[in-house]
């Protein structure tokens, strides 16, 4: 599984944005992660938990993940649909497509510091 | 957000990211990013073998290269958790193989391409095939930098993997059906795998091959001879204007 690395790339991430100082008073990160990103969230704490622990770093802050249903965009009827048992085709005119518009995401959405 | 100038947002309360320098496969995407244009640059054709673990991915390549090893320049870089057994089997046919050893990561990252291909001779060459880990799901997530992703299923394996790891179907282009010497002695459908992969990828190629008893390998290589002289002419046509 890839969530070992995914987890040390938020850090990377959050690193690279903030200082040491700001990082101290973060509590809580909003992943936004689709349900076609392959992540499985409970790996995901799994692997934040053990991230957290083995580099002593991050360990009072709160991970949060909000998962994004698939959604495809149809033209021809420029309607949206969401994407239910991996059948990828538009929900008013049943045309397969795989115009996927929602369902990648593998995001930092918001983090949240306590000041 | 900036990258360069830490703290342009103020570590105060709740602060919302913006979704293009968030992205936690940036890196990756920045480097894949890269040897597309390298690839461009020295004209050849990059492809992203992916599969389960064993579903015949080094077979088909030997074949692979044994039929267009003098037809075209043509090399392979193939990843592994541990072992440089697969650049071996592929060496053993005159192939021109490098091992990519992950030590432990279950799919090639696009970083891992571009080292290997400093070690590679690319002038002249037409061809770039990676065998990635076996796997359906992390290297699904992973883009290398590639032109064409191929997707390997066995008739050994069930028939309901396009299901199971829709991401990958999603983003190839070619299923090849393999070891379908095997069809009459296994609750496989092809026809089902078939269904489901377009139900997902409507636009998806599929071939029905056997590296074994040689069946669908020459249209597998002629699909490949394709790609190669298209993205040849493609670059002759901006080169001529
Ligand atoms: N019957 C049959 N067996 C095959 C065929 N192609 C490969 N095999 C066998 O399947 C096994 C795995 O083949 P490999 O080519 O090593 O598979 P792979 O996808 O490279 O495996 P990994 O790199 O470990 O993921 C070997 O024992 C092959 O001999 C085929 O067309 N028919
Ligand atoms: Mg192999
Ligand atoms: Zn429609």
């Amino acid at each position: 599984m890839h969530e070992i690395s995914l987890v040390r790339s938020v850090f990377n991430t959050l690193e690279a944005e903030f200082t040491k100082e700001e990082l101290q008073n973060l509590h809580a990160i909003d992943l936004k992660i689709g349900l076609l990103s392959n992540v499985e969230p409970a790996l995901m704490q799994n692997a934040f938990e053990a991230v957290t622990s083995a580099e002593e770093k991050f360990q009072k802050v709160k991970l949060n993940i909000n998962l994004i249903p698939i959604e495809i965009y149809c033209q021809t009827c420029d309607k949206h649909t969401i994407v239910e048992n991996y059948k990828f085709a538009c929900g008013t005119c049943g045309q397969p497509n795989n115009n996927v518009v929602k369902g990648t995401e593998l995001l930092i959405h918001q983090v949240h510091f306590d000041n | 957000m900036n990258q360069v100038e830490k703290s342009t947002k103020t570590a105060r309360g709740t602060v919302t990211c913006d979704n293009s320098t968030m992205h936690l496969l940036k890196a990756n995407d920045f480097v894949a990013a890269a040897i597309r244009k390298k690839a461009a640059a020295e004209n050849f054709l990059l492809l992203n073998i992916t599969s389960s673990a064993g579903s015949g991915k080094t077979t088909l390549l030997q074949e692979t290269a044994r039929r267009l090893g003098d037809k075209i320049n043509m090399k392979i870089l193939v990843g592994d958790l541990e072992t440089e057994r697969d650049a071996d089997r592929l060496r053993s046919v005159g192939a021109d193989a490098l091992q990519i050893v992950t030590g432990g990561i279950c799919h090639l990252e696009a970083q891992m391409v571009w080292q290997a291909m400093e070690g590679l001779n690319l002038e002249g060459l037409d061809l770039l095939i990676v065998e990635n880990v076996g796997n359906l799901v992390c290297p699904a997530s992973f883009d290398l930098g590639e032109d064409y992703r191929v997707t390997l299923i066995a008739t050994t394996e069930g028939d309901d993997k396009p299901k199971k790891y829709p991401r990958m179907f999603l983003t190839s282009e070619l299923l090849l059906v393999s070891k379908v010497d095997l069809i009459d002695y296994l609750p496989f459908s092809i026809d089902a795998v078939v269904a489901d992969a377009r139900d997902i990828n409507p636009n998806i190629g599929v071939i029905e091959i056997s590296s074994i008893k040689d069946i669908g390998i020459d249209e597998w290589c002629n699909w490949l001879l394709d790609r190669v002289a298209e993205k040849k002419a493609a670059k002759k046509e901006a080169a001529t204007g």
